[in-house]
């Protein structure tokens, strides 16, 4: 089938031609992050057009949602951007709660936090490993890798499952730490910092990583606010906007933490903001874990949480305590969650996540629309590739961090 | 680029010494079929039904939690009344495994702990039927398990750490390892 990029009213390419070459890349492409397809118009090497095509991955995640139930529809949001699952979770209940009124507990929000940041640093880990992969260093790739795969150990350690955690549930999180996971993680933080100056020592300075980073798809600050970038893709353009600074949620508002930014915008600067950012995460972890000790004991689900069995109907009996007798009866028919709509967004490792639930008084989500960033950050590829070779695409790609399954839902 | 750096490659260099240094330190890598990482309680594998070691059947009472709290709807449950005790018995429990999540809410609702993901996961099969457990295959999954295990056994999710008691159901909060 012949692609429908308007093509036929340019005239480049051969002089010969009537059309410019067109190359189809993807979606099997192993450096597309998925199964992202991007139609290229060549001029020689030189990109002069690209026409990025996704729904690949679609599974229809937000239609789903509205045929389970609030609790049940956290367990799909594991799956948008699977590699940070957690991050996805928290945004989820983070929205719910705001609809249903709930105050989480500390212990919790710490919780919470914690595995967030530990997302964020599995997420980055990821990104640095098949960007380098991608851009030709090899080592890169082991070493992160090793060290993801102690992450996704503790994550087994603490819910049982390493990639599709489902660790929040709505009113806070499954399951408490355990002394031993809280030891792991201090030896973590204890340990990583040096891993990143591992990574730093073999790409940092490294003259072909420079080559293919620097002045890669420059893209200056009002034109990445416009284009509608988030996460650490904007700050390497140098706006230091962050949800967690702006819209404190969890705990991050008792933390201590820097936001780093880029000068350039270049590939090479998202790439360290990106770094800075694993450092920061590492800073959060600790002085969450420091915390943890005080509040150890307390309950890590909110009072008047739902049930993980959320009644389906319009309305459900309220449990309130018998008057004379300690146990609980039915009461009054209330809705199950109140009618409304919200809109939350935190700081996923990719960049700015938003959840907008409707809710019609029912048990399950009236419509849930994810503001995914691999989506926008998809639609701002043919802007930066402009210009560039066609080994740059890899490199552009890698450094917006797309996840096909987030982008298509 | 200064030129000593162009002309001795020192950012080369200090790479390759760490890749160096790297060589002689600890492998990392677990030969996988022959040495096997620890698995950590409460991994979230594949499916068993807890067998009542009083009466030797499943501990099920066939309240249908499991399978409404389904998200993908895989637990297939069919009960029955027993004519001469009057009481609920569970005539069909099915698991549809290739299209259940792990997501491990079953366990969690389940107010006698009858259903357990548990830690083993290697499990594939040649054909679909392979991975359809009925309620014998489930508890012949639990005798596999248990006998791997330390006794006594407890899952986390069973009665999940920091969950208020209040809001486990009855037996649930008196739970105790099998």
């Amino acid at each position: 089938m012949a692609p429908t990029v308007e093509i036929h009213s340019r005239q480049i390419g051969h002089p010969e031609w009537e059309e410019p070459f067109v190359v189809n890349m993807g979606p099997q492409h192993p450096s597309t992050h998925g199964v992202l397809r991007l139609f290229l118009e060549l001029d020689g090497e030189t990109i002069v057009g690209c026409d990025p095509r996704i729904g690949y991955l679609h599974r229809g995640l937000e239609k789903l949602s509205e045929n389970l139930t609030y609790s049940q529809a956290l367990v799909l949001t594991d799956r948008l951007d699977y590699i940070s699952s957690a991050a996805n979770n928290t945004g989820y209940c983070l929205a719910v709660e705001k609809l249903m009124g709930l105050s989480v507990p500390r212990r919790a929000r710490l919780l919470r936090t914690i595995v967030c940041e530990m997302a964020r640093i599995s997420s980055h880990l990821l990104w640095l490993a098949t960007h380098a992969l991608d851009i030709g260093a090899m080592t890169v790739f082991l070493y992160c890798f090793r060290d993801r795969e102690w992450l996704l150990d503790i994550y087994e350690k603490i819910c049982g499952a390493r990639l599709t955690v489902s660790y929040t549930r709505i009113g806070g999180v499954r399951l408490d730490f355990t002394s031993e996971i809280v030891e792991e993680l201090y030896r973590f933080t204890e340990e990583f910092p040096s891993r990143i100056t591992d990574y730093e020592t073999l790409i940092d300075v490294n003259r072909i990583w420079l080559k293919r980073t620097k002045g890669i798809a420059v893209v200056p600050p009002e034109k990445a606010l416009n284009l509608g970038l988030t996460g650490p893709s904007l700050r390497g353009s140098g706006v230091p906007y962050d949800v967690r600074k702006f819209r404190p949620y969890d705990a991050y508002d008792e933390v201590e933490f820097e936001v780093p930014v880029g000068q350039n915008g270049d590939t090479y600067d998202r790439y360290r903001v990106r770094m800075e950012e694993m450092r920061q995460a590492n800073r959060i972890i600790r002085q969450c874990l420091d915390k943890l000790s005080e509040t150890e004991g307390e309950p890590v689900v909110a009072e008047g949480a739902p049930d993980l069995l959320m009644p389906e109907k319009k309305k459900a009996p309220q449990a309130v305590p018998h008057p004379k007798k300690g146990f609980l009866v039915k009461g009054a028919e209330v809705p199950v969650v109140p009618e409304g709509e919200v809109y939350v967004s935190i700081e996923a490792p990719k960049g700015e996540l938003g959840y907008y639930i409707v809710s019609d008084g029912s048990g399950k989500p009236w419509r849930v629309r994810v503001r995914a960033p691999s989506f926008v950050h998809i639609s701002a590829i043919p802007e930066m590739v402009k210009g560039h070779m066609v080994a740059d695409i890899i490199a552009v790609i890698g450094t917006l961090d797309v996840v096909l399954g987030e982008c298509d839902r | 680029m200064n030129p000593i750096r162009t002309i001795f490659l020192t950012e080369i260099a200090r790479g390759l010494w760490l890749t160096l240094r790297k060589m002689f330190s600890r492998p990392v890598t677990v030969q996988y079929p022959e040495e096997r990482k620890p698995v950590a309680p409460g991994f979230r594998g594949r499916h068993a039904l807890v067998r009542d070691s009083e009466t030797g059947r499943e501990r099920c009472i066939g309240c249908l939690r499991c399978a409404k709290v389904c998200p993908s709807r895989c637990i297939h449950i069919e009960t029955e009344r027993d004519p001469e005790t009057k009481r609920l018995v569970v005539k069909r429990y099915e698991v549809e495994v290739l299209r259940c999540v792990f997501c491990g809410y079953c366990e969690e609702v389940c107010p006698v702990n009858a259903i357990v993901l548990t830690e083993f996961y290697e499990y594939v099969g040649y054909r679909r039927e392979d991975l359809y457990f009925d309620k014998e295959r489930l508890l012949a999954n639990w005798d596999e398990f248990l006998a791997t295990q330390k006794r006594p056994y407890f899952n986390p999710y069973w009665k999940p750490r920091g969950v208020p008691e209040k809001m486990l159901p009855a037996p649930k909060r008196k739970a105790e390892g099998v």
